[in-house]
């Protein structure tokens, strides 16, 4: 499974609704850690202005300057770069800070297409550990991050979807972005060429598939062409268990 | 209507970028462009300097300067010491003149016409001057200049690669510069 | 009309006209996402969390300003009063679509704060429950160093810190801005 350290990362900050993700045993525990602690816990403003009171959907299709992304992107990048040693380490600094996104996004995207889907928002935030949703196999994962993701992030699916040719990688799975909207503004210095700063959005996608259970490492390779300078590969490697799984899960039936 | 070149200079009165639109234009060397640099921006400041300026008196209302004794001359960021001296400062501390309206600054040059060309000069409020070739006839020059203004800020300020006031080698600026400028003609 | 109304309408228009949008939640958890890595960077010291996020924001300030001048077209303030508004309703509609009250200024006209109703990089926010984070950490502090970059390189030196926050527990958000001068000749370079 997972890396600790990682979800160690981002307990702090911020919630975005109940933990009902697999995988989530080291934040839970700790939750509890926690409660059971005499605390004297956080402050409220008297109006009650917390994350609690308000609806999570309050701000699903509120839009905010692509400058301020842009900007905040762009410092992300030179803050990581000062404490990096080459661009392979400047790629998974990058790809670290997109995980803890990616988890999040997860919830956010399940909470929505749940309630948009069955008529009681109610009934479904409460249910099990295991939402009706959750992909099983692969393929309805890749679909989920293709399109659902992508539209949340971007406002657009993702531009292709493939499989890895070669049996020697049947893990392999590719999604392309022909202008991934991080990389809109950057010019990357000709001594980086091979640098893809889009390996903030691999670390999300690595987020989204780690969160679901589907153990994956995800990185982003340039690919121009004429028409899209900026295409953008990312790269899904799933581990062994996974492709183990799925073989077990194809067996029984289960797509 | 033909965009001959593009020049960019920063504060301190460096070139820092440098394009021709037209192919196959000949190019100055590029010494020749950091002494063109270097020259604009010190005649700049001093056709800004020289601007005329009325008694204090005249004035109801200069703006507030809280820490400065001296009245406040809305001067656009001062060339620095390897150009022109800047007689504006000296004037200012006498604190005896201001500009017409203070409000408004003072500008330098703004064009430079000759029967063959014509220099438009744009500079930001940050001090960045964008200096702008085009034919003498070119109309809508302040068209162009602030889509320029506006690729600018995009794709140089936004790139975490470009450093303040170092040349500007985005090659996606370039790309969309040209590529706007080209879907214009 | 009032500097303020004049603002407010070009900020507005900015936004609709202007302003390439996308989604605000990218544009939160990208922020909560850069705090969080500051606090695990810093090992959980919060004045120097606050300290890295001004410094951010001021490197942000530097770049931002060009853009701001890029798309509203405006022209120099006549004054530190004109400066508030244009940085409240029109720097703060475009970036984040929000407008700060800009309210309680000293008699000198050289200190003003901005009252925020609605911050969007605080949406989903809730501080760490460790006793320290409430009474320490400024979240949002990227946006005072946003406005000492943005203003210095338009010639005023100014101070800006947040006095209180609903995430700490406070009825209000608010920042404190002060001018500190107009800087008339070429500043050193910032050791930033």
């Amino acid at each position: 499974m997972t890396q600790p350290a990682r979800h160690a990362a981002m307990l702090s900050i911020s919630n975005s609704g109940p933990n009902t993700m697999a995988g989530e045993k080291q934040q839970s525990t700790q939750h509890m850690h926690t409660q059971s602690q005499p605390s004297q816990g956080l402050r409220v403003p008297s109006n009650r202005k917390t994350i609690y009171d308000r609806h999570l959907n309050r701000s699903r299709s509120a839009e905010l300057s692509r400058a301020s992304f842009a900007f905040l992107f762009a410092e992300m990048v030179t803050y990581a770069q000062r404490r990096v040693t080459g661009i392979q380490d400047l790629e998974r600094r990058l790809n670290e800070q997109g995980y803890p996104l990616g988890l999040r996004l997860l919830d956010l995207l399940y909470y929505r297409t749940m309630s948009s889907s069955t008529s009681s928002s109610l009934s479904s935030s409460s249910t099990s550990a295991s939402p009706p949703n959750r992909p099983l196999r692969i393929l309805p994962l890749l679909h989920l991050i293709h399109g659902p993701l992508w539209r949340l992030l971007f406002n657009r699916p993702a531009d292709a979807l493939e499989h890895s040719v070669s049996p020697e990688t049947p893990n392999e799975y590719m999604i392309t972005d022909n202008d991934p909207l991080v990389n809109t503004y950057i010019s990357v210095p000709k001594e980086m060429s091979m640098l893809n700063c889009a390996a903030f959005v691999a670390g999300i996608i690595e987020g989204v598939c780690d969160g679901c259970g589907f153990e994956a490492k995800v990185t982003a390779h340039n690919q121009p062409t004429e028409m899209w300078p900026g295409r953008t590969i990312f790269l899904l490697r799933f581990g062994e268990s996974v492709m183990e799984r799925e073989k077990v899960l194809e067996r029984a039936g289960v797509k | 209507m033909a965009v001959f070149s593009l020049i960019i200079i920063n504060k301190a009165g460096g070139l820092v970028y440098q394009r021709e639109f037209q192919p196959g234009l000949r190019k100055l060397s590029t010494n020749d462009y950091l002494v063109l640099a270097g020259t604009f921006h010190g005649v700049h400041a001093i056709t800004r300097s020289i601007t005329p300026k009325l008694p204090l008196a005249a004035i109801p209302n200069p703006p507030i300067t809280p820490t400065t004794a001296t009245t406040p001359s809305p001067n656009i960021a001062s060339p620095s010491s390897t150009s022109t001296p800047t007689p504006s400062s000296s004037s200012a501390s006498a604190g005896g003149y201001t500009y017409p309206n203070p409000g408004v600054p003072a500008t330098g040059l703004e064009s430079l016409e000759t029967d063959k060309f014509r220099l438009t000069c744009f500079q930001t409020l940050t001090g960045t001057k964008f200096l702008l070739f085009t034919e003498p006839t070119m109309a809508n020059i302040d068209v162009v200049m602030k889509k320029i203004y506006e690729l600018y800020a995009d794709f140089v300020m936004k790139n975490p690669f470009y450093q303040l006031e170092m040349p500007v080698r985005c090659e996606a600026f370039d790309r969309n510069l040209q590529g706007w400028l080209r879907g214009r003609a | 009309m009032s500097s303020a109304t004049k603002a407010s309408r070009i900020g507005e228009e900015l936004w609709k006209t202007r302003v390439d949008k996308v989604n605000a939640e990218l544009v939160t958890l990208t922020y909560g996402t850069i705090v969080a890595q500051l606090c695990q960077d810093y090992d959980g010291n919060y004045h120097e969390v606050n300290k890295q996020l001004e410094k951010m924001g001021y490197n942000i300030g530097m770049r931002l300003i060009e853009d701001f001048l890029a798309k509203s077209n405006v022209g120099r303030c006549a004054n530190f009063r004109e400066t508030a508004d244009m940085i409240s309703k029109v720097g703060f509609r475009i970036f984040l679509n929000i407008a700060p009250t800009v309210t309680n200024w000293t008699s000198d006209n050289n200190q003003f704060s901005l009252i925020f109703d609605e911050n969007p990089l605080a949406d989903f926010v809730e501080l760490p429950d460790d006793g320290r984070a409430q009474d320490e950490l400024w979240f949002s502090n990227i946006l005072c160093g946003v406005l000492r970059g943005a203003l210095e390189m338009v010639q005023m030196q100014i101070e800006a810190h947040f006095v209180s926050d609903v995430l700490r527990g406070d009825d209000t958000t608010e920042m404190r801005v002060s001018l500190v001068r107009y800087i008339e000749d070429e500043m050193p370079p910032d050791e930033e």
